[in-house]
């Protein structure tokens, strides 16, 4: 770890999306961020926000201000008499301090799931089994299709365009329009990404799936319609395309990949596709790799009878049944993003959390941990949104880390 | 006052990212179509509910050439939130981008 009070620029990795871009300067003047180059408006308004102390988490019991062994001491306490325990979250946390979840998880025999349940987990899982195709980032240079499926990477990934994909592409042209690669969009709505894309393909919300259908019929020679014609005429005449799956698509498919999976066997056999998730929280995949390794499931795995997974162990339906009396959750805040009714059912469960601020779900917890900010103040290992591995150093000192803080209380809780 | 019948459509806002960041208060909006703002009985910039099982909420309601009838865009938040519903036996997901709710003006009765 550098000097408290070292000054200029230090190399670091921006943790605010999946992106992970490691080409991020900051510069310090003391401890405090003076000065942010390379960074989006997204990740830099995530670092800057680390230095606004007002907003960061404390350690807390209740309300009171405490120390970190008197927290690390009442949440074991906590954990250790709670018959039904639910560890969540740990998307936006390193491996290693994901490694110390699990591992606390099937010590104490409790639910482990992260937000990948209800979001890109089994686009994760089609491409963990080899079920859909994938490549790295760094080989979209050598595509000439490029597809956003119910994604607009200006909002949700704002460099994702720009370092990985259409300007970063070694064919792209800025004078003129020389379409070496092609740049394609499927949307319900008009958006940055849709007005750059040509073609630009609308869809009516939710009719993803009727749109993959309308393709595999025309694959099979039916008149399925002009945006079907569209795409397979595209695939046919490509080398390699690369599809970024938004949360627009996995939404509308409700999460299930299989029509799309099959989708994707059928072009295949024109042309080589790499299908890549636009994971949102930093180390999602991270979370779900590692799960995987550990467990054979990404996610709603249950370490009460020996290992167990099932859609039962997800948090929603946890929630939904009242299960939990208690919640370790890290780097999310479901208080913020669950459905309404679901909130509701965690105001009997008792929580401890973990996050770098102060949140909707940090202000409802029996016991707060303030962090370190991830690839800011803690370094660690991260898995960006293709699958590649990025390490991280930090490059201030900061608070315990998540890591830190799990270990902690793993020793604690195996007394 | 009438009522229609809306789908919201969520999305990701950067700005938004950017102002959660900063804790500023921003207040809701949604962008829905000049047909159904006329049909409303309200103008751009005027607060508008949305009701369904799960809940409601008064969000600001902003003039979309581009938004189709029918349609409501609005980026996803706590607010959106208390809108999505969750059943696990029919649905593998939330509904968290495409909720279908009741709208009609709102008036403050606290003027």
């Amino acid at each position: 770890m550098r000097s408290r009070y070292s000054v200029g620029l230090s190399n670091a990795v921006c943790t605010g999306c999946s992106c992970l871009c490691d080409d991020i300067e900051i510069e310090l003047e003391g401890n405090s961020i003076a000065r942010i180059k390379n960074a989006c408006i997204k990740g830099a308004s995530f670092f800057y926000a680390a230095d606004a102390w007002q907003w960061r988490a404390p350690y807390l019991i209740g309300k009171r201000e405490v120390t970190g062994e008197q927290a690390i001491e009442r949440a074991a306490e906590l954990l250790k008499q709670s018959r039904h325990p639910l560890i969540f979250g740990f998307d936006n946390s390193t491996i290693e301090a994901q490694a110390s979840a699990i591992e606390l998880a099937r010590i104490l025999g409790a639910v482990i799931d992260d937000c990948s349940s209800f979001c890109q987990g089994e686009l994760v899982l089609h491409i963990l089994n080899g079920t859909l195709p994938t490549c790295p980032l760094s080989e979209v240079k050598d595509t000439d299709l490029i597809i956003y499926w119910g994604a607009n990477p200006y909002h949700s990934h704002p460099r994702h365009l720009s370092k990985f994909s259409y300007y970063a592409h070694e064919r792209y042209q800025e004078a003129g329009w020389i379409p070496k690669v092609t740049l394609v969009s499927i949307e319900v709505r008009e958006t940055e990404t849709t007005l750059l894309s040509r073609p630009s393909l609308k869809i009516l919300p939710g009719e993803d799936g009727k749109l993959i259908g309308s393709i595999l019929s025309t694959i099979r020679g039916q008149e399925e319609g002009e945006e079907a014609k569209t795409i397979v005429d595209l695939m046919k005449n490509a080398q390699f395309c690369v599809i970024f799956v938004g949360l627009g698509l996995t939404y509308a498919l409700d999460g299930d990949f299989s029509l799309f999976a099959e989708m994707i066997r059928e072009l295949g056999k024109w042309t080589r596709i790499g299908v890549i998730p636009m994971v949102g929280h930093f180390n999602m995949r991270g979370f779900n790799h590692l799960l995987f390794q550990k467990t054979g499931y990404i996610n709603k795995v249950s370490f009460a009878d020996g290992t167990s997974y099932g859609p039962g162990f997800s948090l929603l339906e946890q929630l939904r049944n009242h299960l939990p009396d208690c919640l370790l959750i890290a780097g999310t805040d479901p208080f913020s993003s669950l459905p309404g009714h679901l909130i509701d059912n965690l105001k009997d469960v008792t929580i401890i959390s973990l996050d770098p601020f102060i949140t909707s779900t940090t202000k409802a917890s029996a016991v707060v941990f303030g962090t370190a900010v991830s690839g800011l103040e803690a370094g660690g290992r991260a898995v960006r949104m293709d699958g590649t591995e990025v390490p991280m150093l930090p490059v201030r000192e900061g608070r315990l880390s998540d890591e830190q803080i799990l270990k902690l209380l793993l020793e604690r809780v195996s007394r | 006052m009438p009522q229609i019948p809306l789908i919201i459509i969520t999305y990701r806002d950067v700005f938004q990212w950017v102002a959660n960041q900063r804790r500023v208060e921003h207040l809701p909006s949604v962008r829905i179509s000049e047909s159904d703002l006329n049909e409303l009985g309200i103008a751009d910039g005027d607060r508008v509910k949305f009701s369904n099982a799960a809940g409601s909420i008064v969000v600001q309601a902003k003039l979309d050439q581009d938004c189709r009838r029918g349609f409501g865009y609005m980026p996803i938040s706590p607010y959106s939130n208390r809108l999505v519903s969750y059943d696990g036996s029919r649905a593998r997901l939330p509904n968290f981008k495409r909720i279908e709710v009741l709208a009609q003006a709102y008036c403050d009765e606290t003027g």
